[in-house]
């Protein structure tokens, strides 16, 4: 008798939290000043999203951040809720925001990653568990010549670590279309390491 | 044809785990706290949304005054003239 009422009250703790959630959202579209309460939710998160995506350049990434902000409060009359996290619509804005920084730029922009960061990625796409500094290189030269959604997909997976689930509600997929597109793109990439061994 | 970035990847070669590229690391609390700040987001959407004031020729009334006191000026002027 005792399982089922704390069932009811775990469901009835999310639902009230996404509720008030839904009601904030509801709030700010009609006065933005209410915005601050969804501000100081997810401020955090995406500042750390935008600065890994930079490679750490914190004064740009506070800037981007800000931008994202911005961007959120005067376009949040057109935002929907269709049942996807609110933090998935700020994330693509974010994501929009980075790469029109990255294309706003007059010269290549570096973003230096680390062994331990590809590691995941040559392992997944290469089967290979050991590797020397030239495969890392090489996979840098593969993930370089790569288009910018897939390089996107790439850096949402292995360089920020977020689940299929995430990547699937930033780019309104299924969560079975993350899967597969990212498997198709380690597929390129093997297909590409072959050739270039 | 798909854009291509002007961002690029390269390997950090330190291997001084202490000396882990920026990007790798997570930003601190201090950093972050020193970004957040929602009056200045709030400021700058209503500087961004703020209707623009109205330019002068737009304005019949203010120009109409501005003429007659344009005018009245003239008047004083060309009477001591005369």
């Amino acid at each position: 008798m005792y399982f089922p009422v704390k069932r009811t009250i775990l469901f009835n703790r999310r639902k009230a939290a996404a509720t008030s959630e839904a009601e904030q959202i509801r709030r700010a579209q009609q006065d933005h000043r209410h915005f601050g309460v969804l501000y100081e939710a997810y401020f955090e998160q995406i500042y750390r999203f935008v600065f890994k995506r930079l490679g750490g350049d914190e004064a740009v990434a506070g800037d981007l951040s800000q931008q994202t902000f911005i961007k959120a409060m005067a376009n949040l009359a057109k935002y929907e809720d269709r049942g996807l996290p609110f933090s998935a619509w700020l994330y693509r804005i974010a994501q929009n925001e980075v790469n029109m920084f990255f294309r706003a730029q007059k010269k290549q922009y570096y973003v230096e990653i680390n062994d331990r960061q590809l590691s995941g990625l040559l392992e997944e796409s290469t089967g290979e568990s050991t590797f020397s500094q030239s495969d890392l290189e090489q996979l840098i030269t593969i993930i370089n010549n790569l288009e910018e959604t897939q390089v996107d997909i790439i850096e949402l997976r292995f360089f920020q670590g977020l689940s299929f689930k995430e990547i699937a509600d930033i780019y309104n997929i299924t969560e079975a279309n993350a899967k597969m597109r990212l498997y198709r793109l380690l597929e390129k990439i093997k297909h590409q390491w072959k050739q270039e061994s | 044809m798909e854009a291509r970035v002007m961002r690029k990847f390269k390997l950090h070669t330190d291997t001084n785990a202490s000396d882990r590229p920026a990007g790798s690391q997570e930003p601190t609390k201090d950093q972050i706290a020193r970004y957040k700040d929602f009056s200045s987001v709030n400021h700058r959407y209503d500087r961004i949304t703020k209707r623009p004031k109205k330019p002068l020729y737009r304005d019949p009334k203010l120009l109409l005054l501005l003429l007659i006191i344009g005018i009245v000026f003239l008047l004083i002027f060309l009477e001591k003239e005369i």
